[in-house]
């Protein structure tokens, strides 16, 4: 969030028709540039970036430091390449834009995209250098393009000379399979110093790996957007609060249903003694799904997958008797509260021998809950 | 006269130092780690062992603002024999100077500074060019042994400000 008046100089001499990096040279940096522009006024709204040229007619200021970021992209349209570029002059002419400035508490930076050879030497540039520093004038250097003996020396030295604290720096980009534009997301140039990296973060995001949403939460950048991404939020919080609440209803729901309904929660208690051992979990979870299901609306018991035919006889039951009315369940109860028939289901399933004393036990104590449930509804059938 | 730099030393000159607006003071050409805080502000200004230092040449450019206007009286620069600042131009009024336009105006007032002057002893000023004064710059062009540092220890301003009825102090005379 620096306060920054920003000069960039674009290389548009003949070395920018080269094709190393694609289309060519000099499209690609005009791409790093809109990119720059976006990211400096995005940072800071009062930051003001000009352009300049370096080669092709001359040293040209194309536009001045403005906030206005469309007459800033505007300017670029039409350019020649041709020429060769004027390192010396081009800075200087950029140090004195930046002097005469409108808001002179902005910090003031030069970023020089150096594409082709310098034919200057490293004394002048350090000299140069100096005199930016004294000035309290950032440089940032992109070093690109051609990349004959000695340029990345002179141009770090040139940096060193002017770097204060930090604040200057210097990148150099090889051609290869990523565009000038991706590298530079990633360098100190775009990012600036700790601030507004917002920005930067959100085009590495959506610029840099194609497609991928690597980082934010629902794909959508908070700074980009910030109302959907509250908005997504919101709504999955509320869906796992709704979910929540759902299963815990459930469970309730399948406590008190294996209460009141006795005869399935009979065959489900033998059912669950012979799976005992820990799994009674595994039954309850099942039995809370059926349930679920059954508030949600008769979906077929096939989504249940039960190796047990029998338990999901019994589950098929529960859905069914939590359906329908009292009369049919006291029906239900009274065909399961025959003792003789209990006794032949208990004896197909496996594992459940019913001489067992525990199933023994457990038939006697069905049999007065089934005359308790024949009296109740009994009684509600009176009414 | 003019004895050592005591704040009311002469006639009712008051040390500026109150009256300046530390957000908008400004130095270019300082070192990082010898700022210009070192030499102008009260109590870091008369340690020693802090300075104020140039960095890339032995050029300086200071610009103090002031909260109110004021009238500039005299300066105070204390330094090392060998580096010390000798010519010291001011302007006043003058909004961010840069080292290219120092050229460009004429000086309010130019002082080279002795050896005496360097060791604190007050430089009475062109006291007519300095009525109402809002800002101050400073411009160092050289120092004593032409070397590429130039060390300041402390810049002390004196003189009084136009606007007089502060009113703490008129608060006090109705307590009487």
């Amino acid at each position: 969030m620096v306060l920054e008046a920003t000069m960039i100089c674009l290389d548009n001499s003949e070395w920018m028709r080269n094709g190393d990096y694609s289309p060519n040279r000099f499209q690609a940096q005009c791409d790093a540039v809109n990119l720059i522009c976006g990211a400096k006024t995005q940072s800071n709204p009062e930051n003001t970036v000009g352009v300049m040229t370096m080669a092709g007619k001359g040293v040209r200021v194309l536009v001045t430091p403005t906030s206005d970021l469309g007459k800033i992209l505007a300017c670029m349209h039409g350019l020649e390449i041709g020429g060769e570029s004027n390192l010396t002059a081009a800075i200087q002419v950029a140090q004195l834009a930046l002097k005469h400035r409108q808001n002179k508490r902005q910090q003031q930076r030069i970023i020089v995209f150096v594409g082709s050879p310098i034919k200057y030497d490293k004394k002048i540039l350090e000299s140069l250098g100096k005199k930016l520093k004294k000035n309290n004038v950032a440089l940032d250097i992109v070093d690109f393009g051609e990349s004959d003996d000695g340029k990345p020396e002179k141009l770090e030295s040139m940096v060193s000379a002017v770097n204060n604290s930090d604040s200057s720096h210097i990148v150099h980009i090889p051609p290869g399979q990523n565009a000038l534009s991706d590298v530079l997301i990633s360098t100190p140039i775009f990012t600036g110093e700790e601030g507004g990296s917002g920005f930067a973060a959100a085009a590495a995001a959506a610029a840099a790996t194609a497609g991928s949403m690597g980082g934010f939460d629902f794909g959508v950048d908070p700074n980009v957007d910030p109302e959907l991404a509250l908005a997504l939020r919101v709504s999955m919080e509320e869906e796992r609060a709704r979910q929540e609440a759902a299963a815990k209803k459930a469970a309730e729901e399948a406590s008190t249903k294996e209460k009141g309904d006795a005869g399935a929660s009979g065959s489900t208690d033998a059912i669950m003694t012979e799976a005992d051992k820990g799994a009674q979990d595994d039954e309850a979870a099942l039995l809370q799904q059926a349930l679920a299901m059954s508030m949600d609306d008769a979906k077929p018991m096939s989504d249940i997958s039960t190796t047990d035919p029998d338990l999901a006889l019994a589950l098929q039951m529960s859905v069914e008797a939590a359906k329908e009315d009292s009369g049919s369940q006291s029906d239900m109860n009274k065909v399961l509260g025959d003792q003789s028939f209990v006794s032949s289901i208990l004896s197909s399933l496996p594992g459940v021998d019913p001489n067992d004393p525990s199933v023994k036990s457990l038939l006697d104590s069905l049999q007065p809950e089934q005359e308790k449930k024949e009296d109740k509804s009994d009684k509600s059938e009176e009414k | 006269m003019a004895s050592a730099a005591s704040s009311t030393s002469q006639r009712g000159q008051v040390d500026l130092v109150d009256f300046v607006d530390w957000s908008g003071v400004e130095c270019l050409n300082q070192s990082g780690s010898h700022s210009i805080a070192n030499a102008l502000k009260q109590g870091y200004r008369d340690d020693d062992g802090l300075h104020l230092a140039s960095d890339s040449d032995e050029q300086l450019l200071i610009y103090i603002p002031f909260t109110q206007m004021i009238k500039l009286h005299s300066i105070v620069i204390k330094g090392p024999e060998e580096e010390g600042p000798k010519t010291v131009k001011l302007f006043s009024n003058k909004e961010h100077m840069g080292f290219s336009n120092v050229g460009d105006y004429p000086p309010s007032d130019t002082v080279v500074l002795s050896d005496e002057q360097l060791k604190g002893q007050p430089v009475i000023l062109k006291y007519v060019k300095f009525q109402n004064v809002r800002s101050l710059t400073i411009f160092v062009e050289d120092n004593q042994g032409g070397d590429d540092v130039t060390t300041v220890h402390k810049i002390a301003l004196f003189g009084t400000t136009v606007d007089t009825t502060n009113m703490k102090d008129l608060k006090k005379i109705e307590d009487h």
